[in-house]
């Protein structure tokens, strides 16, 4: 049984893929040198600068021609160190990549996977840690995915770039050094596929990233109290895995949810809203969520770390619905 | 005339160096029919759009501008990839895509180039490598992304892209402009300067009218000519696209013209007064079409009866694509959420298999992180 890290499993994906198809090529800056945390290490030394490209500063071009490639049949990787650099792209993301499948009646694919890292800790501050997982889920026609562990990072990597749906992965940095068994072969986990990661009763813990080992800790911690917490991982926000969370609210009846993000408008809020739309009457609490306060995060190390929400806030949200 | 600028061209007068001496009648037939057919076709597409009220999306007539496209259609293979903005129909017709599936698309038909999903400021034709779309510079900032694959792959096409002065006004231009550069990319840039964005001068939006200057400042092959002589264009095209089929690297042209229907819409925008009326009557003499109509009578080449026959096959065409337009159905039961994903990955199906869910063991330690 092989364990590797978060960023051992990303890097693992890219090379596979690397491996499988000619089309696939990996663009971004410093891809080639820098090895972004561990995830693109020594893929230059095995497949070229051909396939491995570093790119200028130029996020938005870099993502309309990760578009034109695709449409010329590639099936480009676009690598950005942060998210919040990536703002630069929401033209061609928004207004291009998003709603070329439905224009285009659906004659063209666009196999373009954009891995994207969020900043966590140290001081990250306001331009270095935005999660806009909701804002990208909200647009249609766009794959998201936030996975919280290295076997899910390998599969949904590497589903995205053999799909045919342009997909943005958002990757959390401080999972990078996380460790998980993970297959050798390549592998694929289809989007829309919550993972059930606890099983439990009393309540359910609907999570999401960096949320997920802080929910199985409190859960672990609870069922010493006999209280039974089944824990999801959602895995993909868009497509969001309904089925699995309302199977799981009409067993346990309780509901909080877990996203890393703004509390407001958030895919929390959505997952709030499906279920109240299916089960509201069955509920036997007010769902809750965890979430980030409706705030850039701070610098400083001490608002820093109470901006995140901990195992402490997770285990008060389970309380407050039990 | 040294420097070519609007300026400069208005002080010259009506243009006077249209030259066909030496060309093939081929060419000359294609260049003709080419604009001639534009033309008609916009012409009727005006008449048409109120009548019955079919035609219910934006649509950017393109009158005084068909020298371009018109060259363009004759230079193009049907493997190079052709992007282009909101006024489109020329670029359409230029990838040789059907004029009907044009006409269906304005009428918003299941038989139109995108199943009237797109209309005419957005519309495509992925079978014809044809993409356009209305948000200013996007589409050029794709072609570099094309020419990007074909290198990558090393086939000779080319990407090419339409576009107007404005869609320089956007950053995405220049970034796209010194990535090109900077990989020699088969890359072939058009800029139709038809000297307003809407109802704004090209002077009330860049510090000069000297776009070619700073494109050359990117290391850019560029040309500068006078956009509504279509055996120029024709020339310079062929050179810039040769030149960027063989690796030479990206090219710029600049084509200077004017567009002689409003903004938008069949009806004139003249009532708002943004340009000068003798600046209209200056362009309306130098019609492109009129321009080479002169030299062919001058040389005796493509006689008025000829000339009427081909005028009198493109109308049939175009009753046509109107008959195949209006005969077409209209989308219904859409399933517009499925259709704006694919849920399908034949790819990854075909080479990996499935996996669940991993052990994950949450007692491990979060990442601390160092600095970085």
């Amino acid at each position: 049984m092989r364990t590797l890290t978060y960023a051992q499993a990303v890097n693992e994906a890219l090379a596979q893929a690397l491996e499988l198809s000619e089309d696939v090529v990996v663009l971004g800056q410093l891809v080639d040198t820098s090895g972004v945390f561990g995830t693109t290490k020594g893929l230059v030394e095995k497949f070229g600068k051909k396939r491995v490209q570093d790119f200028p500063v130029s996020e938005n071009l870099m993502t309309s021609a990760g578009m034109g490639a695709a449409l010329a049949g590639m099936r480009p990787v676009l690598v950005h160190h942060r998210l919040d650099f990536m703002v630069y792209a929401m033209d061609p993301i928004v207004n291009w990549l998003s709603l070329w499948r439905l224009k285009s009646n659906g004659q063209s694919r666009l196999p373009v996977t954009i891995r994207t890292v969020v900043g966590k800790g140290w001081g990250q501050g306001p331009q270095h840690s935005k999660s806009l997982h909701g804002w990208f889920a909200h647009l249609p026609g766009v794959n998201v995915a936030v996975p919280a562990t290295a076997h899910d990072a390998k599969g949904l990597l590497l589903e995205s770039i053999f799909g045919e749906t342009p997909t943005i992965i958002l990757e959390n940095r401080s999972l990078f050094s996380m460790e998980e068994v993970v297959p050798e072969n390549p592998y694929r986990i289809p989007f829309g596929q919550a993972a059930i990661r606890r099983r439990g009763q009393h309540v359910t813990v609907a999570a999401l990233g960096i949320m997920v080992p802080i929910a199985l800790r409190v859960a672990k911690q609870l069922a010493e109290e006999s209280i039974e917490v089944e824990v999801l991982d959602l895995r993909t926000v868009s497509p969001l895995d309904r089925d699995t969370v309302l199977k799981s609210v009409a067993k346990t009846k309780r509901l909080v949810v877990a996203d890393p993000a703004w509390r407001s408008v958030s895919v929390a809020a959505e997952v709030i809203a499906f279920v109240s739309e299916k089960l509201g009457r069955d509920l036997a609490s007010n769902p809750t969520r965890v979430c980030f306060p409706d705030s850039h995060t701070p610098m400083s190390a001490p608002l820093e770390a109470s901006f995140y929400p901990d195992d402490a806030a997770m285990l008060s949200a389970i309380r407050s619905v039990l | 005339m040294e420097t070519i600028t609007h300026a400069a061209i208005r002080q010259s007068g009506r243009y006077s160096r249209l030259k066909i001496e030496g060309l093939s009648m081929e060419l000359l037939r294609g260049l003709y029919r080419g604009m001639v057919r534009l033309r008609r076709c916009e012409e009727a597409l005006m008449v048409q759009y109120r009548v019955a009220d079919e035609i219910r999306c934006p649509v950017h007539f393109t009158i005084g501008q068909e020298a371009v496209p018109a060259a363009l259609g004759l230079l193009l293979r049907k493997d190079d990839f052709l992007y282009s903005h909101h006024r489109c129909h020329g670029y359409f017709l230029a990838k040789d895509a059907p004029m009907g599936a044009l006409f269906a698309e304005l009428f918003g038909r299941t038989t139109g180039a995108n199943g009237g999903l797109a209309g005419s400021q957005e519309i495509s034709m992925p079978s014809h490598n044809f993409f356009s779309g209305a948000i200013l510079s996007g589409a050029l900032s794709l072609a570099a992304g094309s020419a990007f694959a074909f290198q990558y792959k090393g086939d000779d096409r080319v990407a090419l892209a339409g576009f107007g002065e404005a869609a320089t006004e956007e950053g995405i231009f220049w970034e796209a402009l010194s990535y090109a550069s900077v990989r020699k990319l088969p890359l072939v840039y058009i800029c139709e300067n038809n000297l307003y964005s809407m109802y704004s001068a090209q002077v009330n939006r860049q510090p000069a009218d000297d776009l070619s200057k700073r494109v050359q400042a990117f290391g850019v092959r560029t040309f500068t000519l006078f956009g509504n002589d279509p055996v120029a264009a024709y020339e310079a095209l062929r050179e810039a696209i040769e030149y960027a089929r063989k690796g030479g690297g990206p090219c710029f042209l600049e084509f200077y013209t004017y567009r002689i229907n409003a903004h938008v819409g069949p009806e004139s925008d003249d009532y708002i007064n943004y340009r000068p009326a003798d600046e209209i009557e200056f362009w309306k003499s130098n019609d492109p079409i009129a321009l080479f109509e002169e030299r062919l009578d001058h040389a005796g080449l493509l006689g008025r009866s000829e000339r009427e026959l081909i005028v009198a096959e493109i109308d049939e065409e175009i009753d046509e694509a109107f008959q195949f337009a209006r005969n077409s159905p209209m989308p219904a039961d859409v399933d517009l959420e499925a259709l704006s994903r694919s849920c399908e990955s034949p790819f990854a199906e075909r080479h990996l298999p499935l996996s669940s869910v991993g052990d994950f063991d949450e007692t491990q330690p979060v990442a601390v992180l160092a600095p970085y």
